[in-house]
């Protein structure tokens, strides 16, 4: 409401601008020209008879310099009272007037509408850091858990909480820092352990490095079940060329599980990925429903497209620079059966490229092809 | 504050631009003395709203309010205050508003104090000065709008490149964009007079303290940027003939052309026709400089954004104003009347020769700078055209400017005696063979031509220094009248002959570094020492330092000449964290005018770091010229000639020229 | 001397200035250009040892040695063809393994390049015109990547 004050006030004083002027009572006559270029020539003869006086000047020469300026003098007065300065009609100035009342408000309002965003409210850094948290501004979350961990470097808690959500979109290295650090402060347990190995092999791009390696090695000594520890020591040896070891770790761990584990396609798609035989779950239900968890069931691949795609939104949300990013989320959105979310994506991405018109093109052709409007 | 109150102010000033576009004209056509009037007010409250609207930006980059798009893109929480500030205008979207609000603030100036300019020259530059700015107010909102937002707000910005993080940016585009907007005045000036088809000696008066402040802010803009690639980029260069230090060079160059030529014109009611052809010009070459910076047609450091929209909307205003000023010139000028006669030698003969050999070192820079353009539209060569050409074209066309410079104001107006003047210049003459003769004795076996350039630097000082003696007649008249006489002098012609001098202590700093400073390259252990012009450098040590948003390697050195320690300097390596992205940080010494200037390179496989070090003798003294010259223009600015009152209306005597006094030529 | 006689004599005088100068520039430029070249380029053309060039290609990965203090030898590669270049004095900050850069200098007997001057891109999107053009052609760099 105070902003739509503030809008018409300035409106208001920018019309008054145009009306102020125009009023009878301000009828000063105007400097003609003839005028103010009399007033030019005559301190000019001032001056040359200042400089005469004072001997900087010869006197022939200021004599000449006299004649030149007296002449232009006689020019313009010759010239003087042709113009009629009328000091205004009033036909034209209610043109004028009506331009600038209808004008002004129509041409910056209509304008303003379609280019601002009058619903933003200004967000400053620090009144973000100090509001209650806002449980869908994850940056600002991230941020505040910073500048709590900045004051109390010491509150392991802090990191171990912090450390998924920075796994989660995308920034491993603060996410393994995060882990270290939690493991530093508050002890190893398998939890911090292969959350750290995890980062590690992320950041190396699937890679299961020596760092990786042992903390899962030390995850395994706090906890001999962990199933994510024994998934990529499997994969570490499975990296490494040793298949048998590779083998041996996943069987162990297909045999330890339960049958409705989450992790037992993944797992058997590995097994069968280096040849070796896919052994039955714990309470060993038959070979079919591992042949099913080999190929995942439709829900279960739709539900792993779509924690992808989710992720893919959280980025976004962190750093909306990435154009690629949007059209792939709208597609996504679109081929998982959520038009209201693609549409919302391509909204923000509209907002967030505002001002780059290639890009706002594209936006644009995508939402057209998928059907949803622009 | 609201960054959408700035995003309003701004579409408003669109509006308010397009009524002082079309209001004070309409009333200047009819001759309406209150839609006359409108065009001041309009033009205060323009600058109030862009600068509302700069100012919400400013305070958005303050409190790092990162649902604003552009300061998400160049800003980060963990800048110092001030850079945060100076990130405003570090960018395309901010640096095209700062633009905006200096062409405002130009316009409120001559709403402000342009009393004593008839009526209806006031309203139609007022009107040719809000054209300028609906065109760029346009660019702005429709494709480079600052105030567009994010949702939802990312919770860091992405920084502001590290070079330009320097307190050198904080006052050089502001500085640079007051005289190249400036210009925006006299231009509005021309075009004002070509429409009503008037121009007289009166013109050149109204216009020259407009002229005199674009022209004094570009001299400091430019030699501030200058002094901010000497140091930051570490390349111990203070020129590089860079497209963008040409593009400022070309609107100084037909600038100072313009100080001079409105000069003759409000002296002699001549040279009309050209001094108005000088005002467009320079405004026009400020124009195509932006162009060519905001476009992205040439690569440089200053190129924020390469984005081919925005270079064809340039484009468009360019074509516009240029096209439609020239083509007015072309219709109008010609019916011009002729002014006063004077012969070749004479003071006008000599500002002749100056505007000749001025615009023509502007069109040879704006040759080299676009031939690369053109060659490569037309058969695909790319090619550089660097500093030799320049060097050579743009030195030929200034050595004899130099040197006619203190001829000049000794040749009397109309007709002059140029023996007379250089009889006059003899003690100038003698004194700067003297210090060629030391130069020559003091470099042993240095260039030639070294001691013949101090030597005419020092002519052009001294010689400067003599106009001022002549006319006070020290030498000729009693001293105590010589010195009521220099009192009585009008300012200006001290500011004249301060900003020649400024000229000549420039060409001084100019000469006396390209001819003699000394480089040295080498690869540098801790305790290593090595020598560069006379002085001994030695490594003590190398530190890391940490800074709010960067890393530094600082190497710590001590200077001795002859054994004797002198100091120390401390140069640095420097990483910008966010960006990681190392500049260099170099160190400098000043001594007298001289300075030692080391930079650091990469850190040495064997341990050591490389370090390039200069001597660079009397370098300052090209910065101090310039200074100069601007205190020169300020100081012809503050002559109370240049401010007549306003005409007033009322019955006054008239002023009866003396019919004795009209004699035929 | 006339009215006329003066005007003409002041128009020929600016006649002059303006020819001499206009000369000056065509005698400068014709001098002083020089062109920009890329390794491939070099290798079609068979350009001749001693031409003064401005050379543009990324760095190629692993071709930098630092031989003493300020001593450096790399390549510039463009995808089709490769160029060893030596260069004395310190590299720009911006310089790296597999960025963009132009190195001026000229052309050695040996086939490989003396620079006396390397330019490095000025910041991390910024690539220089010619060198992205010479890419381009070689097919190494595609519009809309980014730097490679």
């Amino acid at each position: 409401m105070l902003l739509w004050i503030a809008f018409s006030l300035m409106t208001g004083a920018a019309i008054l601008a145009v009306l102020w002027p125009l009023r009878t009572g301000a009828a000063v006559p105007a400097a003609s020209t003839a005028e103010a270029d009399l007033a030019v020539y005559r301190d000019q003869l001032a001056e040359i008879e200042r400089d005469r006086a004072s001997g900087l000047i010869a006197p022939a020469e200021g004599e000449a310099a006299r004649t030149e300026v007296a002449r232009r003098i006689l020019r313009v007065s010759a010239e003087r009272g042709r113009e009629g300065a009328s000091s205004g009609d009033d036909r034209r100035r209610r043109i004028v007037a009506v331009v600038a009342l209808l004008g002004v408000p129509l041409l910056a309002g209509g304008l303003y509408l379609s280019l601002g965003s009058p619903l933003t409210p200004p967000q400053p850094l620090a009144q973000r850091l100090e509001a209650q948290p806002d449980p869908s501004d994850i940056a600002i979350l991230i941020r505040k858990v910073e500048s709590h961990l900045e004051a109390n470097p010491n509150d392991g808690r802090g990191y171990e909480v912090v450390a998924p959500i920075y796994a989660r979109i995308g920034r491993l290295d603060d996410a393994a820092r995060a882990w270290a650090n939690a493991i530093r402060l508050l002890g190893p347990n398998a939890q911090r352990e292969t959350g750290l190995g995890e980062a590690l092999t992320a950041r190396a791009g699937g890679v299961v490095t020596g760092e990786a390696k042992s903390a899962f090695q030390a995850a395994l000594a706090a906890d001999p079940n962990d199933p994510k520890a024994q998934y990529f020591l499997g994969l570490a040896a499975e990296q490494d060329g040793q298949t048998a070891e590779a083998a041996q770790r996943w069987s162990a761990l297909v045999a330890a599980s339960p049958p409705d584990a989450p992790w037992l396609g993944l797992v058997g798609a590995a097994l069968t990925r280096i040849g070796a035989p896919v052994p039955a779950p714990a309470s060993g239900p038959g070979a079919a429903d591992v042949a099913a968890a080999q190929s995942l069931t439709p829900e279960q691949r739709d539900a792993m497209v779509r924690g992808m795609v989710e992720r893919l939104e959280a980025r976004l949300a962190q750093e909306g620079g990435d154009i690629e990013g949007w059209l792939r989320l709208m597609r996504a959105w679109t081929v998982l059966g959520q038009q209201d979310k693609a549409k919302t994506a391509a909204g923000q991405a509209r907002t967030h490229f505002a001002s780059d018109s290639g890009a706002l093109g594209r936006i644009d052709a995508l939402a057209q092809e998928l059907g949803l409007g622009s | 504050m609201n960054p959408e109150i700035g995003h309003y102010a701004l579409v408003l000033s669109l509006a308010v631009a397009l009524l002082m576009t079309v209001i004070p004209a309409w009333g200047a056509r009819t001759g309406d003395a209150a839609l006359m009037r409108v065009g001041s007010t309009l033009a205060l409250v323009l600058a109030g709203f862009v600068g509302l609207s700069f100012a919400t930006l400013v305070v958005a980059y303050v409190q790092s309010d990162f649902s604003v798009l552009n300061v998400v893109e160049n800003s980060h929480s963990a800048k110092p205050l001030l850079y945060r500030i100076t990130g405003t205008w570090g960018n395309h979207e901010g640096s095209m508003l700062l633009w905006v609000l200096v062409l405002a603030i130009f316009a409120a100036l001559v709403a402000l104090f342009g009393a004593n300019l008839p009526a209806r020259l006031k309203a139609n530059v007022l009107a040719v000065q809000g054209s300028v700015a609906t065109a760029f107010l346009l660019f702005i909102l429709f494709t480079s709008n600052p105030f567009t937002r994010v949702i939802p707000p990312p919770a860091e910005g992405q920084d502001l490149n590290p070079i330009l993080q320097d307190i050198g940016l904080a006052i050089h585009p502001p500085l640079l964009y007051l005289g190249y907007v400036g210009f925006s005045i006299t231009f509005a000036f021309a075009v004002a007079a070509l429409i009503e088809g008037r121009i007289d000696a009166a013109w050149a008066r109204w216009v020259r303290p407009w002229a005199l402040t674009a022209w004094a802010f570009l001299t400091l803009g430019i030699a501030m940027g200058s002094y901010w690639a000497y140091y930051e980029l570490g390349w111990g260069g203070w020129w590089f003939w860079d497209p963008v230090e040409n593009a400022s060079l070309m609107p100084w160059f037909a600038g100072t052309a313009l100080i001079h030529s409105a000069v003759v014109m409000e002296k002699r009611d001549a040279l009309k026709v050209w001094t108005v052809l000088l005002a467009i010009l320079a405004f026009s070459l400020s124009l195509l400089g932006t162009f060519l910076v905001r476009s992205g047609v040439l690569t440089s450091v200053h190129t924020f954004a390469t984005d081919p929209s925005r270079g064809v909307f340039i484009l468009a205003i360019l074509v516009f104003f240029i096209g439609g000023s020239l083509a007015l010139y072309a219709l109008r000028a010609p019916m011009l009347r002729q002014g006063g006669l004077f012969a070749p030698v004479s003071r006008e003969g000599a500002l002749v020769l100056n505007n000749l050999l001025l615009t023509a070192a502007s069109a040879a820079v704006l040759v080299g700078t676009l031939y690369p353009l053109a060659l490569e539209a037309y058969n695909g060569a790319k090619i550089t055209v660097g500093p030799p050409y320049f060097n050579l074209t743009v030195g030929a066309l200034m050595l004899p400017v130099a040197f006619a410079m203190p001829f000049g104001p000794l040749l009397a107006w109309k007709r002059g005696d140029l023996a007379g003047a250089a009889q006059r210049l003899m003690a100038a003459f003698g004194a700067a063979i003297v210090i060629a003769a030391l130069a020559a004795y003091a470099q042993g076996g240095g260039p030639v031509l070294a001691p013949f350039g101090m030597g005419l630097a020092a002519f052009v000082v001294i010689g400067a220094m003599a106009e001022v003696i002549e006319r006070a007649g020290f030498g000729r008249v009693p001293r105590a009248t010589a010195f009521a006489r220099l009192r009585g002098l009008p300012r200006s012609v001290f500011g004249g002959a301060l900003a020649h001098a400024g000229v000549g202590v420039c060409l001084f700093g100019i000469i006396a570094e390209t001819s003699w400073n000394a480089e040295r390259i080498a690869g540098v252990k801790v305790g290593g020492s090595f020598e560069v012009g006379g002085y001994e450098l030695t490594l003590d040590r190398l530190e890391p330092r940490n800074g709010p948003n960067y890393r530094d390697l600082v190497g710590v050195f001590t200077v001795r000449r002859g054994g004797v320690e002198m100091g120390t300097i401390e140069s640095a390596k420097r990483l910008f964290t966010a960006r990681n992205m190392p500049t260099t940080e170099s160190g400098i010494r000043t001594m007298w005018f001289s300075q030692l200037y080391v930079s650091l390179g990469d850190e040495l496989p064997g341990g050591g770091v490389g370090v390039r070090a200069y001597w660079k003798p009397f370098v300052t003294l090209i910065w101090i010229g310039s200074i100069i010259m601007a205190l020169g223009g300020a100081l012809s600015l503050s002559d109370r000639r240049l401010r007549v009152g306003a005409p007033k209306p009322a019955k006054k005597p008239k002023v009866r020229p003396d019919p004795a006094a009209v004699p035929a030529e | 001397m006339t009215r006329k006689g003066r005007r003409l004599l002041v128009i020929s005088c600016a006649a002059g200035v303006l020819f001499v100068a206009a000369g000056l520039v065509l005698f400068a430029l014709n001098d002083t250009i020089v062109f920009f070249r890329s390794p491939s380029e070099i290798a079609a053309e068979g350009t001749r040892p001693g031409t003064r060039l401005r050379l543009g290609g990324l760095v190629k990965d692993g071709s930098v040695q630092h031989t003493d203090g300020t001593h450096v030898r790399f390549v510039v590669t463009d995808g089709g063809a490769d160029m060893g270049v030596t260069y004395v004095g310190l590299l720009p900050d911006l310089f790296r393994e597999g960025q963009g850069v132009i190195a001026e200098g000229v052309l050695a007997p040996d086939g490989s390049f003396t620079a006396d001057s390397v330019l490095a891109k000025h910041d991390e999107t910024y690539m220089p015109k010619e060198v992205a053009d010479a890419l381009k052609k070689q097919g190494v760099w595609k519009e809309g990547e980014g730097t490679p």
